[in-house]
C-alpha cells in the first residue's frame, strides 16, 4: 500500500470513481475531498453502449437499468491502472431515510462477480440514527487509506462546503425565475439525478426538450427545505431519500400557479419508483396536471422517445391555446374519478397518501 | 392474527384462499412493477371487502424494503376504486404490537390486560404449533408411501387448531395431529437430497405465491428445509423476541458474512446467511424465492454465485409474478433436482447404494 507521504505535494494514490448512480449527486463532494487528501481521482468517462452493454452482462438480468451501468464503469475503471476503486456503501444520506437496497448491497455485489477488480474501498455511510454517523464514514476512509483522521474529517468539511455552493447557484436560477416563462413551455423532470444527468441514458432528453422550446425544471433546484415541506402533511412519512426527493418536488411543482407539463422518467426495474410514481401520477390526475410517463431501460430507442415527448408537448400546447384537455387518458382508468377529484380544489383532500 | 382478534371478541373477515381471481383483481389495480406480495394482497383486500370488511390490518415498516408502504399504497388505490377502508398498521418501531393492542381495545370497548396477554400467548402458540407440523410435514412428504397422505392430514389439523379456544383444546388437537403424521407409513429405502428454501418471506409461506415449490419439491423426494418460519417472524419483528424462544435469524446474519456485509432490506442478508448455514450442515441444494423485482433478493441472487463457488452448494434462483406457469416451474424443479441427485452419487457413491 503506498508510500505515507504528507503534503509533500506528490500524489499518494489513484483513485476509480465510477460515474454512475450517486456520482451524480456527490461526484463534487468526492472529487474535490480526494483532491485535498493529495490523491488522484479518475472518473470513468460517460456512458456508452459498450458500458451499458459490458454491465448489462455482469450482473443478474433482474437488476435495474443504474445499477447495470455502475458495475460497467466498474469494469471500465478496472482497466485504467488505479490503485483504488471508491465504492462507498451509501446506506443513508439523512435521518429516518434509506437510499435504496440496491445501493446498500453494490460493494458485496460487485466483489462477488468473477472479474477481477482492483481493490474496493467501501466505507458505510449510515445516517438514519443520527447524523453523526458521518464521523464512522470518514474513519472508514481514512482507515482504509491510512489517512490522517484529523485531516481527513477537515477535507471532508472542505469539500462539503464546494458542494453547498454548487447546489445553491442551482436553486438560486431557480429561485429568480418564475415558473411560468412567456413563450416557453415549462416542463418538470421528475428523476432520480443519476437519469437526468446521465445523457446516454436519459436519451438526451434535458437537451431535446430545450431545443424544443421547454424550460426544463429539475428537482434538485428545489430546496430539501421546500421538498420537506411539501411532505410534512403526509399520513406516514416515505423511507427513501429519492422518493421524498421526487413526491416533494412534483407536489410542489403540481401546486404553483401556471401551466406546465411533468415528465416522470424512471428506470425499469425500479423497486421505489414503482411506488412512488404510482402516489405521483395518482396525485397528478387528481390535480389535474398533464404529465408523462417514460420508463427506460437498455432497450430504449431514440425515435420512439421523440414521438412521445412531441405529442406531449403539442398537447400541451393545445391545451393552453384552446382550454381544452388533449393530454393522454393514460391514468382515467387508475379509477379515481377525475371531475370529482377536481371539484374538490386542491386535490389534497381526495387522497389518503396526505392529511 | 385471526385467532389473536377472535379471542378478542372481534368479528374477523378473512379473505378467501388466494386464487386466480384474487391475483387477477390486484395485478388489474396495483401498479405494474410493483412486486407479487403486493398485488396478491391488494386483491386479498378487495376480496373481502366483497365479503363485507371495512377495516384492515396489516404490519408495517421503515424500510428500506417496500413492504413498508404497502399499506399506505394500497389505501390510496382503495380508495380511488371508491372503498373507504380504514386501516390498522403495525409500525415495529414505536413498539408495535402495544400500540396496537391499544388501538384494538379502543374498537372494541374495555377488555381486561390479562385477556389481552391470553390471546397473544395462544395465538402465538398457534402460530408456533402449526409450524412445528410444518416440519414434520416436510420431513413426511418425500418419505411417505401414498402421496399426500400427510397433506391431507395437516390441512385437516389446521382448521381442528383455528378451531380450538382454549389451551386445553389446542393441546388436544395438536397432539391427535402429530400423532396421526406420525403414523403414515413411509418408505425408508429410497435417496432424500436435503433443499434448504430461502428468499423472501412471502413467497416463502404463502403457497399460492409460489405455486406450491415447497410441496413440488417433497414430491421430488426433497427433504426441505425454511430459512423462515411464520412464528419466528411474528415473534422477532412484532414482540421483538419478547415471546422468547430461539433467534434463527440473528444466527443467520453472522453466516452471510464475508459474502453480504451489510442489511439490504427485506430479507436479502438472511437469504444469504441462511444458504451458508445450509451448506455447512451437508445440504444438497438451496431454492432461492423472490418476486420479480424484488429488492433485496436481486443484491443477494448477484451474490449467490459466490457463495455457490466457495461453500459449493448449488442455488437455483425463481423470480415468481404473474406470468409464472405450473410447468414451467415443475420442469427446472426437476431439473435442478436431478442434478442434485447426480452431484450426490459422484460424491458419495455408497449413501446412493443403500
Amino acid at each position: 500500500m503506498g508510500e505515507k507521504t504528507e503534503g509533500d505535494g506528490i500524489l499518494k494514490y489513484r483513485i476509480g470513481i465510477p460515474r454512475a448512480v450517486m456520482y451524480y449527486q456527490f461526484g463534487t463532494i468526492w472529487k474535490s475531498f480526494f483532491h485535498t487528501m493529495d490523491t488522484e481521482v479518475i472518473v470513468s468517462g460517460e456512458t456508452n453502449k459498450k458500458i451499458l452493454d459490458e454491465g448489462a452482462t455482469r450482473v443478474v438480468d433482474e437488476a435495474c437499468l443504474p445499477v447495470k451501468v455502475y458495475f460497467g464503469h466498474a469494469m471500465q475503471l478496472a482497466r485504467e491502472e488505479v490503485d483504488f476503486l471508491f465504492i462507498p456503501r451509501l446506506v443513508s444520506i439523512e435521518k429516518k431515510a434509506f437510499i435504496c437496497p440496491k445501493l446498500m448491497g453494490l460493494p458485496d455485489m460487485l466483489s462477488a462477480g468473477k472479474s477481477s477488480l482492483p481493490p474496493l474501498i467501501k466505507p458505510t455511510l449510515n445516517l438514519v440514527k443520527s447524523e453523526s454517523r458521518l464521523e464512522d464514514f470518514l474513519q472508514d476512509i481514512a482507515k482504509s487509506l491510512s489517512f490522517d483522521k484529523k485531516k481527513t474529517r477537515q477535507a471532508w468539511h472542505l469539500a462539503q462546503g464546494v458542494y453547498n455552493k454548487e447546489m445553491e447557484s442551482k436553486r438560486r436560477s431557480f429561485l429568480e425565475n418564475q415558473i411560468d416563462c412567456p413563450g416557453l413551455t415549462t416542463i418538470f423532470l421528475a428523476a432520480h439525478p443519476y437519469l437526468i444527468h446521465d445523457r446516454f441514458l436519459n436519451l438526451n432528453i434535458v437537451d431535446k426538450l430545450k431545443k424544443m422550446g421547454c424550460r426544463v425544471i429539475l428537482p434538485e433546484e428545489i430546496p430539501p427545505e421546500v421538498q420537506n415541506a411539501e411532505l410534512s402533511c403526509l399520513r406516514k412519512p416515505l423511507f427513501w431519500s429519492f422518493g421524498k426527493m421526487q413526491l416533494g418536488s412534483v407536489r410542489f411543482i403540481a401546486r404553483q400557479p401556471g401551466a406546465k407539463g411533468i415528465i416522470i422518467l424512471s428506470s425499469f426495474g425500479c423497486g421505489i419508483d414503482s411506488f412512488i410514481d404510482n402516489m405521483v401520477v395518482r396525485y397528478l390526475k387528481k390535480m389535474g396536471v398533464p404529465y408523462l410517463n417514460i420508463i427506460l431501460d437498455e432497450h430504449s430507442g431514440a425515435a420512439g422517445l421523440d414521438t412521445r415527448i412531441e405529442a406531449f408537448l403539442d398537447m400541451l400546447r393545445w391545451k393552453e391555446s384552446k382550454d381544452e384537455d388533449y393530454v393522454s387518458t393514460y391514468g382515467s382508468y387508475l379509477g379515481c374519478d377525475e371531475g370529482t377529484a377536481r371539484a374538490s380544489g386542491a386535490g389534497c383532500s381526495s387522497t389518503t397518501l396526505f392529511q | 392474527m385471526k385467532a389473536l382478534l377472535e379471542h378478542l371478541g372481534l368479528d374477523v373477515v378473512v379473505p378467501p384462499y388466494s386464487s386466480k381471481r384474487t391475483l387477477s383483481l390486484g395485478v388489474q389495480h396495483a401498479p405494474e412493477f410493483a412486486c407479487l406480495p403486493l398485488k396478491i394482497n391488494l386483491g386479498n383486500l378487495i376480496e373481502a371487502r366483497e365479503l363485507g370488511a371495512d377495516a384492515f390490518i396489516m404490519a408495517g415498516g421503515v424500510g428500506p424494503c417496500r413492504f413498508g408502504l404497502y399499506a399506505q399504497l394500497e389505501k390510496e388505490i382503495l380508495y380511488d376504486l371508491g372503498y373507504t377502508y380504514e386501516s390498522l398498521v403495525l409500525e415495529p418501531p414505536d413498539m408495535g404490537i402495544l400500540k396496537f393492542l391499544k388501538e384494538v381495545r379502543q374498537i372494541i370497548g374495555t377488555v381486561s390486560w390479562w385477556r389481552v396477554w391470553q390471546s397473544v400467548r395462544i395465538a402465538y402458540r398457534k402460530a408456533y404449533l402449526i409450524d412445528e407440523l410444518e416440519r414434520v410435514l416436510q420431513e413426511l412428504r418425500p418419505r411417505e408411501v401414498v402421496k399426500g397422505t400427510a397433506d391431507r392430514i395437516f390441512s385437516f389439523s389446521l382448521s381442528t387448531i383455528d378451531r380450538a379456544k382454549n389451551n386445553d383444546d389446542l393441546n388436544e388437537a395438536f397432539g391427535l395431529a402429530k400423532q396421526k403424521l406420525l403414523h403414515v407409513p413411509t418408505d425408508d429405502n429410497q435417496i432424500i437430497l436435503k433443499i434448504g428454501l430461502v428468499g423472501e418471506i412471502y413467497t416463502l409461506l404463502e403457497p399460492f405465491a409460489s405455486l406450491e415449490i415447497e410441496k413440488k419439491l417433497g414430491y421430488l423426494g426433497a427433504h426441505v428445509n425454511r430459512s423462515l418460519y411464520l412464528s419466528e417472524w411474528i415473534n422477532e419483528h412484532l414482540f421483538h423476541g419478547f415471546l422468547g424462544k430461539k433467534n434463527m435469524n440473528r444466527q443467520f446474519k453472522d453466516y452471510s458474512y464475508p459474502f453480504l456485509n451489510h442489511f439490504v432490506g427485506g430479507h436479502g442478508q438472511e437469504s444469504i446467511g441462511a444458504s451458508v448455514a445450509f451448506a455447512k450442515e451437508g445440504y444438497d441444494g438451496i431454492v432461492q424465492l423472490a418476486p420479480l423485482t424484488c429488492m433485496p433478493e436481486i443484491v443477494a441472487h448477484t451474490i449467490f454465485p459466490k457463495v455457490t463457488k466457495e461453500c459449493g452448494i448449488p442455488v437455483l434462483t425463481i423470480y415468481l409474478d404473474e406470468q409464472m406457469g405450473q410447468e414451467g416451474v415443475n420442469t427446472r424443479l426437476e431439473a435442478f433436482t436431478d442434478l442434485l441427485r447426480k452431484k450426490r452419487a459422484l460424491l458419495d457413491p455408497l449413501r446412493t447404494i443403500c
